[in-house]
């Protein structure tokens, strides 16, 4: 069987929407890190993390790159941590809501752009960063579960590093170009 | 091992996964050349990263919610089962989703429909019971040195008492003690006070610090299943359920879980912290309260299981003395994380842990306490008292445990003679300031 997001994401479009929980457990652990950083409150976090899924549910058909399905779910997820957001400084303006339950919308201090890089690594190379790092698995453990010799995903695994380094450092340039650009 | 070599092995060395010959090879280079020492660095800051980023992705499973919602979107009729049931009134029964995913985890571990409903019932009422908490104390005795780290256990210690004090309500407020150290988290900011005259404070609050994760989880019941649950999910730790008469002749439900650390057997850390040890746990439920009623922990080791720890009181929602989240420092107390860049700072972080073992025990030696200062996080009187006038015997080659690579710990073997005659032997832990990079005595003396 095809286990890549695109064959997922086909399926679903296809009517087995039960396939979708096969996306939803694949992602919901980065994707709860990456609202980490941006949410302070774990409830809300939850939250909006269900309510990311299921806004991508209802939007499958208008995804033009299947195979970028986390990518474009994390822009969803964005998207409604900013309504969220919103809605929170709005009670709170209303109800002097404690600002340790706001949202830091701008994830200050965090490292939310970890998740966004990961996003960007071919499929092959997320499913090993995620199934070492956010599913916990060993490095032969993840060599089982995607049946690949354990080399395989060694190998996989070093390019993935090296590919997270680029992304991250090319993050970390246009970020500096931009706050370069604001000073007066 | 040539540089390309080095750096074309580099991710499996980290990984663990080279043979010792390899890894030797690996090591030794990195030793000798900046270069390839720095692009290790950054693999292993990429790391430490990727390690974070994974633990701040809660265990929680949504799974089951976002497919419920998916299939209303549908217009399907949703299934009544009792987990149905449960999840759509996890809300209103105060349970937050984490015991509804709990109860997910464990249904889909255990084997019969009939265990799983027992299963699921026991978990729910004690998560109920939890969720409508507002302070808890607990009280119990855990195998451990009275000074020692919050989450250390020696089977070969006496057991001391440790306690929590947590209030929920209208801040949350706490407190740990043991008969050498205390925490205390006032609401604002949070203290350690490790007797008789050294602490450290974070400015700021923190709902568990100082390695005492593993008794608030203990005090957070929904956490705490949580927490097992995924576990046993993720690693496949093997757990039961059963029925028993209490002493008190009152039914009480035990569920017992088989956890272990994953560290290999000759790994120097096993089964010396709570997170490096093979352990079993038992909780105990009332049936009658729903309440958690105790907890043991085993020490799981191939020479037979050890008590280490067990909870033998636990106060629920009582009045709890604003006192207990204070804390008398003693005038001369010694702040650490106070580590200062010095004039040649250069020199000393360019020290292996070797040379930086014999330097500060040699300084020891000499009773040159501002040399030694340099080495520790802070110098305290306890520490000139006891190392003052040694004689340094050996120095041994470093070693590092599984969890060095993301702790960044050294143990570094050594042999002295104290002032008064005696031999001591052991390791030395070391670890790099994050500042200064200068290595500090972080344990082993």
């Amino acid at each position: 069987m095809d286990l890549t997001d695109r064959a997922y994401v086909e399926r679903c479009r296809d009517g087995h929407q039960e396939d979708f929980r096969l996306l939803v457990d694949r992602y919901q652990k980065p994707l709860f890190a990456y609202l980490a950083g941006r949410l302070r409150d774990g409830r809300q976090v939850e939250e909006v993390a269900q309510e990311s899924f299921v806004r991508a549910f209802l939007s499958l058909k208008k995804l033009r790159k299947p195979e970028s399905f986390y990518s474009w779910l994390l822009g969803i997820a964005g998207r409604v941590a900013k309504e969220q957001f919103r809605v929170r400084e709005r009670d709170r303006r209303n109800c002097e809501v404690p600002e340790s339950l706001t949202v830091d919308a701008a994830g200050h201090g965090e490292d939310y752009p970890l998740e966004e890089a990961i996003a960007v690594l071919p499929e092959s190379h997320r499913q090993v960063i995620l199934l070492r790092y956010y599913e916990g698995l060993s490095c032969q453990e993840t060599a089982t579960r995607l049946d690949q010799p354990l080399g395989t995903v060694t190998k996989t695994l070093s390019r993935a590093y090296a590919l997270l380094r680029q992304e991250l450092a090319a993050r970390e340039r246009a970020e500096s170009t931009i706050n370069q650009t604001e000073l007066p | 091992m040539n540089c390309a070599e080095c750096r074309e092995n580099l991710v499996a060395f980290v990984e663990r996964l080279l043979d010792r010959e390899e890894a030797l090879a690996c090591r030794t280079h990195l030793h000798t050349c900046p270069d390839c020492r720095a692009e290790f660095k950054t693999i292993t800051g990429l790391q430490q990263r990727l390690v974070a980023r994974g633990q701040a992705a809660t265990n929680v499973s949504i799974v089951e919610p976002v497919m419920r919602r998916v299939r209303q979107t549908q217009s399907q009729p949703e299934r009544n089962t009792i987990m149905s049931m449960l999840m759509k009134h996890r809300w209103g029964l105060g349970l937050g989703a984490t015991a509804g995913a709990a109860a997910v985890a464990l249904t889909t571990l255990l084997g019969t429909p009939k265990i799983q409903a027992a299963a699921v019932e026991v978990m729910t009422k004690g998560a109920q019971a939890a969720a409508r908490l507002t302070s808890i104390h607990l009280r119990g005795q855990l195998r451990t040195a009275p000074a020692e780290n919050f989450s250390n256990i020696n089977p070969d210690c006496e057991f001391c008492a440790i306690e929590l004090w947590k209030k929920f309500e209208p801040q949350l407020q706490w407190r740990v003690e043991k008969p050498g150290r205390i925490a205390v988290m006032d609401g604002q900011s949070t203290l350690l006070f490790i007797k008789p005259d050294e602490a450290i404070k974070f400015p700021q609050p923190s709902s568990s610090a100082f390695d005492t994760q593993w008794l608030h989880e203990m005090a957070d019941l929904n956490k705490t299943l949580e927490n097992e649950l995924a576990a046993i999910k993720t690693h496949g730790w093997p757990v039961t359920l059963t029925h028993e008469q209490g002493t008190d002749g009152k039914p009480k439900s035990v569920i017992t879980i088989e956890a272990r650390s994953g560290l290999l057997a000759g790994d120097y850390l096993k089964n010396k912290f709570f997170a490096t040890a093979d352990t079993r746990r038992v909780y105990t439920f009332d049936d009658l309260t729903e309440r958690l009623e105790s907890a043991r922990i085993y020490l799981h080791a191939a020479s037979g299981d050890t008590l280490v720890f067990e909870l033998d009181q636990i106060d629920y929602n009582q009045t709890i003395d604003p006192g207990v989240f204070q804390i008398q420092l003693p005038a001369d107390v010694v702040w650490a994380g106070q580590m200062q860049m010095l004039p040649d700072n250069e020199k000393y972080a360019a020290m292996t842990s070797e040379q930086a073992a014999r330097a500060l025990l040699e300084a020891c030696g000499r009773e040159d306490w501002t040399e030694a200062a340099k080495f520790f996080d802070p110098l305290t009187a306890r520490e000139k008292q006891n190392l003052g006038g040694l004689s340094v015997i050996s120095v041994g080659t470093h070693f590092t445990s599984a969890l060095s690579l993301l702790s960044g710990a050294e143990f570094v073997p050594y042999e002295i003679k104290l002032k008064n005659g005696s031999i001591v032997k052991f390791n030395l832990s070391l670890k790099r300031d994050g500042r200064t990079h200068r290595w500090f005595v972080d344990g082993g003396i």
